[in-house]
């Protein structure tokens, strides 16, 4: 049976809790969280679904074998464009790999585990959103994470059945075209009786019995809200709390449900059912698993540092305008797309001569000036930092002027990575660190962030986490 | 090969001068270059030019030397314009000196040029990296001073240089630009106030940058004949040392050295026949602070890790065996790009004329070291004073 052989789960560093956003508008609109995941100014969804995936395909099988790849966000960062294609160039999985990404809706996750079902192969099922609401009010509960998941047959969770079910409810969750923020009417009984109907349809047509069910992650855009949706549902309060992160995370759109699942599964035991209750666009999608898996990335889910509001609000760009004026050094799209291996797999050469390794692996070889083939090697993405600088605010290129305002002062190293038989070095940006707190020395771990956008399109490419 | 010999240098006022052009400030140094000559150097002599200028803000980016040689009035004279960013009147004066050594003309003007005050702030940092590594260094998001932190950062913690060393090099510096007429930023400093300025990038700090600086410099090289002609002080081109180097710091192998002022610094010495221990100055490029202790050490100074003993004893202080920077350097005397290396040049000619501001005691050697970048270029200049017989 097809199911579920890996789990990763991805949260970005930071956390806002509720107190803090009470007392920043004298009250908040996010009953039942007690704090949220903020990501970083350089994190979209898009690299968040990458480091969720990372984490999954570690513990799991080689990643050529992928043969489907189906993303679920409600926030892709461009409305259209590339995401599927970067996803796949980012991980280094196969060119000829399928795939889809779903949005339009918070049951996304749902479309995308129906889609990986539905296939043969190793399949990646990957969750990921960071949603933005009005900030007095529809922003409160919204938090962001990712969830990825590896299906394959006879896997360590078998996903016993899916079902679906629509019904017309428009008003408790849109975005016109164009615009950044969700929205909701707010007719509150309508809204919880839609919900709770379409979703207990969905669970009710599955061929197991709910009852039987020691966990459920239920649709939760607030922490009391999974609660209203099994009224009509056998399931106990017990369960519903093991599938339940919002009250950590926040509102993670399309995200929530399955981080939601992967917490339960994380908990699970042989044997023992978990059930996932996906609503999003008038849609509910239900999962019946059976089993538990350890779960990378987990306790993130207990993890994260207190930031407070207006440094919140830096962070989400709510208080920071883009663009800056000028015009100078630049790299070209085509000679950026033409860096990927580097920028996204640190592939670096290994001269056949002497064996020194270059980075980027273009002219001649650093070490002996021969003009040679270079041997292609992937530098590790641990390394240490062999020299560091922390660019002080108001002193970053334009490029980086918008993220430093948004994240404050940075730090650039220069990193040292094992490669083929030697070593290498590159310089980077640090990611999600105290930039006082790294020294010369210390071990940092590759991560792929947004670098910065230039007309209109963003480029991604390698950072470094610290790992101390 | 004959040789080469520097019979006029000047240069205008290094500072912020909204209301100067390229051409108004090379005119200003071009004017004292010819002043600086003994006897009256017709402009007519003048064969060959040779200008230094990155071209930060755009401008002019096309043909700014010959705007430059026609606004003097050098009409008609073959003029090239040399960009190797702040190396580049270095690599100028380079060729000034082959076109004389070669025998191709008797008379060679080498100078450079730079605009940097009359930018936006945003328009600025755009100039300030260009002459980065762009693809990767600049785009992960350092500044010229964060590759420079980065160097400094590696030298802390390899040796025992100290935060307080690199601010002794602004103390000595503006000490010694203080006294200079020309120079951008001729204040004093304390070691207190260079060791508590604000980060600029960690762990450089205010005090450890050089200013942006408008400015323009001159030198005139000549045959030896020429120069017996005008002036009783032969300034010989004792050595001429260049070198390149990866221009990402990165891709060097080293954080705590420039090779290629190494490389460019031994061929001058061996050029010139002697070694560092002969030098009665130097002008190093003190584009950061930790530039000039990696200048010391690569230049032979001193043993590796040393730099911070050189300054803490004085060594390189206008009273020391080496004095270092008597014209403020680039941190004090201020730093106009493609002017900076003849700028040096300028300052070691009065050295040896006995005009300097902080004069040395009848130099016989002295050297000038231009970097370009964070080591992607680099010259060293040795300069022999021979007594006419």
């Amino acid at each position: 049976m097809r199911g579920i052989d890996a789990g990763g789960i991805y949260l970005p560093r930071f956390r806002l809790s509720t107190e803090e956003t009470a007392a920043a508008w004298g009250h908040a609109d996010a009953r039942g969280i007690d704090r949220k995941a903020v990501p970083a100014a350089d994190e979209d969804a898009l690299t968040m679904a990458v480091a969720a995936a990372e984490r999954a395909l570690s513990a799991s099988l080689d990643r050529s074998a992928i043969e489907l790849v189906a993303v679920a966000t409600t926030t892709p960062p461009m409305v259209e464009g590339d995401f599927l294609s970067r996803f796949v160039r980012m991980l280094a999985l196969p060119e000829d790999v399928a795939g889809s990404v779903s949005t339009q809706h918070t049951a996304a996750g749902g479309e995308a585990f129906a889609r990986a079902l539905d296939a043969n192969g190793p399949a990646l099922v990957v969750a990921a959103d960071c949603p933005e609401g009005a900030p007095a009010d529809a922003d409160h509960p919204l938090g962001a994470g990712a969830a990825a998941f590896v299906i394959d047959e006879d896997a360590a969770v078998p996903i016993r059945d899916i079902a679906w079910h629509s019904d017309e409810t428009p008003g408790i969750r849109f975005r016109p075209r164009g615009e950044r923020e969700v929205n909701s009417l707010g007719v509150t009984t309508y809204e919880r009786n839609a919900v709770r109907e379409t979703v207990t349809a969905a669970m009710t047509a599955l061929e197991g019995d709910a009852s039987e069910a020691t966990a459920a992650a239920l649709h939760q855009r607030d922490g009391k809200f999974p609660y209203r949706v099994d009224g009509d549902l056998p399931l106990s309060n017990e369960a519903v709390a093991t599938g339940t992160v919002v009250d950590r995370i926040g509102d993670a759109g399309a995200a929530t449900v399955p981080i939601g699942l992967l917490a339960a599964l994380a908990e699970g035991d042989t044997g023992g059912v978990t059930v996932g209750g996906f609503f999003g666009g008038g849609s509910a999608v239900a999962l019946e698993l059976e089993g538990g898996l350890p779960v990378a990335g987990i306790d993130e889910l207990d993890g994260g540092e207190a930031i407070d509001y207006t440094t919140y609000l830096r962070k989400r760009g709510y208080v920071v305008e883009g663009e800056v004026a000028g015009g100078g050094a630049n790299v070209s799209l085509p000679n950026w797309e033409g860096s990927l291996d580097q920028r996204y797999r640190l592939v670096a050469g290994e001269c056949p001569d002497c064996g020194g390794i270059t980075f980027p692996p273009r002219g001649a070889c650093q070490e002996c000036h021969s003009r040679v083939e270079f041997e292609r090697v992937e530098a590790s993405r641990r390394g240490t930092v062999r020299a560091l600088t922390i660019i002080g605010q108001g002193g970053a290129p334009p490029e980086f002027a918008e993220l430093q305002q948004r994240e404050g002062v940075y730090a650039v190293a220069i990193i040292a990575l094992e490669a083929g038989g030697g070593e290498t070095t590159l310089p980077a940006q640090l990611a999600d660190v105290d930039p006082e707190a790294v020294a010369v020395g210390d071990t940092v771990r590759a991560t792929i962030r947004r670098i910065y956008t230039q007309e209109g399109v963003a480029r991604y490419g390698v950072k470094f986490r610290s790992e101390g | 090969m004959r040789d080469a010999y520097v019979i006029g240098a000047g240069q205008s006022s290094f500072g912020s001068f909204p209301e100067e052009t390229y051409l108004s400030l090379f005119e200003s140094a071009f004017e004292s270059t010819l002043n600086s000559v003994e006897g009256e150097l017709p402009t007519e002599a003048i064969d060959e030019a040779y200008l230094g200028t990155l071209g930060v803000g755009g401008r002019q980016i096309g043909l700014s030397g010959p705007a430059v040689t026609e606004h003097v009035g050098l009409h008609g004279v073959p003029t090239t314009r040399v960009e190797n960013a702040c190396a580049a009147s270095g690599y100028a004066f380079r060729q000034a000196v082959t076109a004389v050594r070669s025998g191709m003309v008797d008379v060679a003007l080498a100078g450079g040029y730079e605009v940097m005050t009359d930018t936006s702030a945003d328009g600025t940092k755009w100039w300030l990296g260009v002459s980065g590594e762009t693809e990767w260094e600049r785009i992960s998001g350092t500044t010229f001073a964060g590759v420079y932190a980065q160097m400094a950062s590696a030298h802390l913690e390899e040796y025992d240089t100290t935060v307080e060393d690199l601010s002794r090099v602004a103390v000595k510096n503006h000490a010694n630009g203080a006294k200079n007429p020309k120079a951008h930023l001729g204040f004093e400093c304390s070691l207190e106030d260079a060791v508590s300025a604000p980060s600029i990038a960690d762990p450089l700090n205010l005090y450890h940058c050089c200013p942006t600086t408008d400015g323009a410099s001159a030198v005139l090289v000549a045959s030896e004949a020429v120069a017996r002609e005008y002036g009783d002080d032969l300034i010989r081109v004792a050595g001429a040392g260049a070198s390149s180097g990866r221009v990402g710091l990165f891709q060097r192998g080293t954080l705590t050295s420039i090779p290629a002022s190494v490389r460019a610094g031994g061929a001058a010495y061996e050029e010139a026949g002697i070694g560092p221990e002969d030098l009665d100055f130097s002008e190093v490029h003190d584009c950061f602070a930790i530039a000039e202790l990696l200048a010391y050490e690569d230049l032979g100074f001193c043993e590796r890790g040393e730099a911070g003993r050189l300054l803490r004893e004085g060594v390189t202080g206008p009273d020391g065996e080496l004095p270092a920077n008597t014209s403020g350097g680039l941190k004090s005397k201020g730093h106009p790009i493609g002017a900076t290396g003849t700028g040096q040049i300028v300052e070691a000619f009065e050295q040896f004329r006995g005009e300097a501001h902080v004069q040395v005691e009848e130099p016989r050697y002295g050297l000038t070291h231009n970097v370009g970048g964070s080591g992607g270029g680099v010259t060293v200049h040795v300069f022999e004073r021979e007594e006419v017989a």
